[in-house]
């Protein structure tokens, strides 16, 4: 499938149309770069208002992006995590969460709300994501059957799970999910014209996305303060590590970084799963046959989708690393996708394989400090979500192509067209 | 047979991420304080894969094991 890849000195990474290829033609190229150009230098993509910085090397290789990943004072976040330039000013009150930071400050914030996410504690959490998502397929099935049977996957199932999951644990008002929702999708838009029109106006949109949802949160915590309940927002406000507890506006960045990184990147994975179920149906059937395979099936579909493209880091000194010489200052993104697909570790890394042990993939990130803190928390999801799905929908046909998000950072699908049969 | 093994957690890369609270409970178990900290003494022999497997799933490589 991958014997003839492109000529590497016509793949940018930076340009939007590289973004909008299909995903066969996309893959090709990363495959071509990890076997001849496993440190690529793009100039950094053009954006309205923001100066470009000196651009930045692809990281491609699966061992490449664990050592970097796994050096962070060699290769820190502070200089930006989520974004190719260095991230402007009047952004960073916002999204200068932790995941743009480093320790000590990002391991003390990390611990504050580490023990929310921890399995044990996520164990309450279990029959509660087993109660919203039967709504989720009570309501999707009632739109199916008042229309034609046909209906979107991800507005009516992938969507609605995680962020009802989101704003339950943070004790959101159910009247603002939708708010929620809306605001977590333009600031993730990457830049599709579907979600912010003018690419002029896509500073000031974002802005005013994490601004309503920082209101949103600040709102609440006053109340949790005050009132406190048993929710993550009241444990927050709460909680004191070494004499300090956050502050209101860190709560507020927190609350915008799970929004965004626990909604699009879980829904991600559920759309990119079942329409991986469609074009693989033997390991649907599989799957069906034996439900103890849910364990690696997840890990799979984590790997398949790597809902997060990549990550950047920017090294502190001059470094070594495969044999080459870096500069301080240096950009790598770290291309997790590339890495979930890397020949030398992965076999066959095109087929899906519900069965896949073991399975190192960077679906989470790689180690290090910034591995993803919802880890556990999607894999729940997930497991519940397919376990239902199988059982309650095993009639579920994909019936279109998937209409996919136009970003390099997340592997998004706006929109995959399924129908219920009726056949069981 | 395997030997028993002693186990440390370095809190100074330790995230708290539970995963070996997850994998061994009656080993490791998440602080208050957001880190986690070796529940025995030593790890007993029948224990061991256990912990190997704690250390190998941790994503900051904070757990370590020494014979």
């Amino acid at each position: 499938m991958l014997t003839t890849g492109p000529d590497v000195d016509s793949i940018d990474l930076s340009d939007m149309a590289f973004w909008a290829l299909p995903p066969e033609q996309r893959e090709a190229a990363f495959a071509a770069l990890r076997r001849d150009r496993p440190f690529s230098f793009y100039a950094e993509p053009v954006m309205p208002f923001i100066e470009p910085g000196p651009g930045y090397y692809a990281v491609v290789r699966h061992a490449d992006v664990e050592a970097i990943s796994s050096q962070p004072k060699l290769f820190c976040s502070g200089r930006g995590a989520t974004s190719v330039p260095d991230l402007p000013p009047e952004l960073v009150e916002f999204y200068g969460s932790m995941i743009s930071m480093d320790d000590p400050r990002h391991a003390k914030i990390r611990r504050i709300v580490s023990k929310a996410f921890t399995p044990k504690m996520l164990e309450a959490l279990v029959s509660s994501v087993e109660t919203i998502f039967d709504a989720v397929l009570a309501d999707a099935r009632a739109v199916a059957e008042a229309g034609d049977g046909t209906f979107d996957l991800v507005r009516h199932i992938s969507a609605p799970l995680p962020l009802k999951v989101i704003c339950q644990m943070m004790g959101i008002p159910e009247a603002d999910y939708d708010l929620v929702l809306e605001k977590s999708n333009l600031i993730l838009s990457g830049g599709d014209p579907e979600y912010i029109p003018d690419e002029n106006e896509a500073l000031a949109l974002i802005l005013d996305a994490g601004q309503k949802l920082a209101e949103l949160m600040q709102r609440l915590a006053a109340e949790r303060l005050e009132t406190p309940t048993d929710d993550l927002t009241s444990a927050l406000v709460h909680t004191e590590v070494d004499g300090e507890t956050l502050s209101h506006q860190e709560i507020a960045s927190f609350f915008i970084l799970l929004c965004v990184a626990g909604n699009e990147t879980t829904r991600t994975a559920m759309s990119h799963g079942v329409y991986a179920l469609h074009q693989f149906p033997d390991q649907k059937q599989r799957w069906i046959a034996d439900g103890s395979l849910s364990k690696t099936a997840i890990e799979e579909i984590v790997r398949w989708a790597s809902p997060v493209i990549w990550m950047r880091r920017t090294a502190t000194q001059d470094v070594q690393l495969a044999g080459r010489d870096f500069k301080q200052g240096d950009k790598f993104l770290l291309f997790y996708n590339s890495a979930n697909r890397d020949e030398s570790v992965f076999a066959d890394p095109f087929t899906f394989d519900i069965g896949r042990n073991p399975n190192p993939h960077y679906g989470f990130g790689a180690p290090g400090p910034h591995f993803c803190l919802g880890a556990h928390l999607a894999r729940r999801e997930l497991d519940v979500a397919f376990r239902k799905l199988l059982q309650q929908m095993p009639d579920l046909e994909v019936v279109g192509e998937p209409d996919r998000l136009q970003s390099s950072f997340v592997n998004g699908i706006k929109r995959l067209p399924v129908r219920l049969t009726g056949a069981s | 047979m395997t030997d028993a093994v002693r186990a440390a957690i370095d809190t100074d890369v330790c995230i708290g991420s539970g995963y070996c609270e997850a994998t061994a409970p009656d080993l490791f178990e998440v602080t208050e304080a957001g880190t986690s900290r070796v529940l025995v003494d030593v790890v007993p022999p029948e224990r061991v894969e256990a912990a190997r497997q704690a250390a190998a799933d941790c994503p900051t490589r904070a757990l370590q094991l020494e014979t």
